[in-house]
């Protein structure tokens, strides 16, 4: 039996690599039936954000590409909810994705056998 | 399932430190080192909420003793070789990148 | 430059095959790539290649394997969103050469 792993994804979407990377690793996890969940944390939560255009930086479009997630096998998303409602995130875009507070964070990190923050 | 949290960053305007407390479990463990050895300069926000909180804590002597940190006496400093211990003797490591 | 014929217009290919641009694609191409791999193309590959391009559409990216064979049981059934149909269509490689055929980047998660 593979080991689960959790991968934390905290950093914003268009100001650097860090969320695309998180993604990354957790499209190529779910490619290989791996089984592997995915947490929004943070400034992380923020690509999750609804009506988000990538064209008008021209870069991929994570948004779209987050939507995928479940067709890769990728079936347990979740986000922080105080880091949602500190950023006054109120749509997301990303039905799959399940809000925790912060105790239901430390037990889903028990959960996992490791966990990669990124 | 005991996790050891590591943190590296500043916790200046970075909010890894304060994710990372509200994420402990009661058995987890957090060790410091680089620049987030600097969350033990007395009389900033970061210690004070260190102090208050008491969890198990680690410092990477050395990054502390180079920043000109003071490792309190609530706070335990440890070398390369403790920091490996550390490692294995928890269940997994979350390194805060 | 690795290009492909089709018609009285040279396509631009990259080293594995791959429309450079995207926008080349149309059916002609489609079957032009397919005359190169030895295959002609069906209404079954028909099908594939217009799922693949909608996939792309919405999520913009290319699936690898298990997700395209979700995806196509999920579009046309698990009678052909299984790995035997696709792999027979596709010579064994149907998220790459499937890929290819309907015109999208290479899947980068198909290691």
């Amino acid at each position: 039996m593979a080991k689960s792993l959790l991968i934390i994804s905290r950093q914003s979407p268009w100001s650097g690599p860090g969320a695309r990377e998180a993604l990354d690793i957790v499209l190529a996890g779910g490619a290989f039936d791996l089984p592997i969940g995915l947490l929004f944390l943070d400034d992380g939560v923020l690509q999750l954000a609804a009506g988000q255009n990538a064209k008008a930086l021209q870069q991929k479009d994570l948004s779209a590409n987050l939507q995928a997630l479940p067709m890769f096998g990728v079936e347990e998303l979740f986000y922080c909810a105080d880091s949602a409602s500190q950023r006054g995130l109120a749509n997301l875009s990303l039905d799959e994705a399940q809000p925790l507070a912060a105790e239901h964070i430390t037990a889903l990190i028990d959960r996992y056998d490791q966990v990669i923050t990124l | 399932m005991p996790t050891l949290h590591v943190l590296s960053h500043s916790p200046f305007g970075d909010e890894r430190l304060t994710s990372c407390l509200r994420l402990l479990g009661a058995a987890d463990a957090l060790l410091l080192c680089g620049d987030a050895t600097y969350a033990l300069q007395a009389g900033t926000a970061p210690f004070e909420a260190l102090n208050t909180r008491r969890v198990k804590l680690f410092v990477l002597a050395e990054d502390a003793e180079a920043r000109a940190v003071q490792v309190p006496d609530w706070a335990e400093a440890v070398d390369y070789p403790a920091f490996v211990d550390l490692s294995i003797h928890h269940d997994k490591v979350n390194t805060w990148l | 430059m690795n290009a492909l014929t089709v018609g009285a217009r040279a396509i631009e290919l990259d080293k594995d095959g791959f429309l450079v641009d995207l926008d080349d694609w149309s059916a002609e191409v489609a079957s032009a790539l397919a005359a190169v791999e030895n295959i002609e193309l069906t209404p079954e590959h028909w099908e594939v290649l217009e799922l693949l391009r909608s996939f792309y559409t919405e999520f913009q990216l290319s699936p690898a394997t298990r997700p395209l064979i979700k995806y196509t049981a999920l579009k046309l059934g698990p009678d052909k969103g299984n790995s035997l149909h696709l792999n027979r269509l596709f010579k064994g490689t149907p998220a790459k050469l499937a890929a290819k055929l309907a015109g999208l980047p290479k899947p980068t998660n198909c290691l």
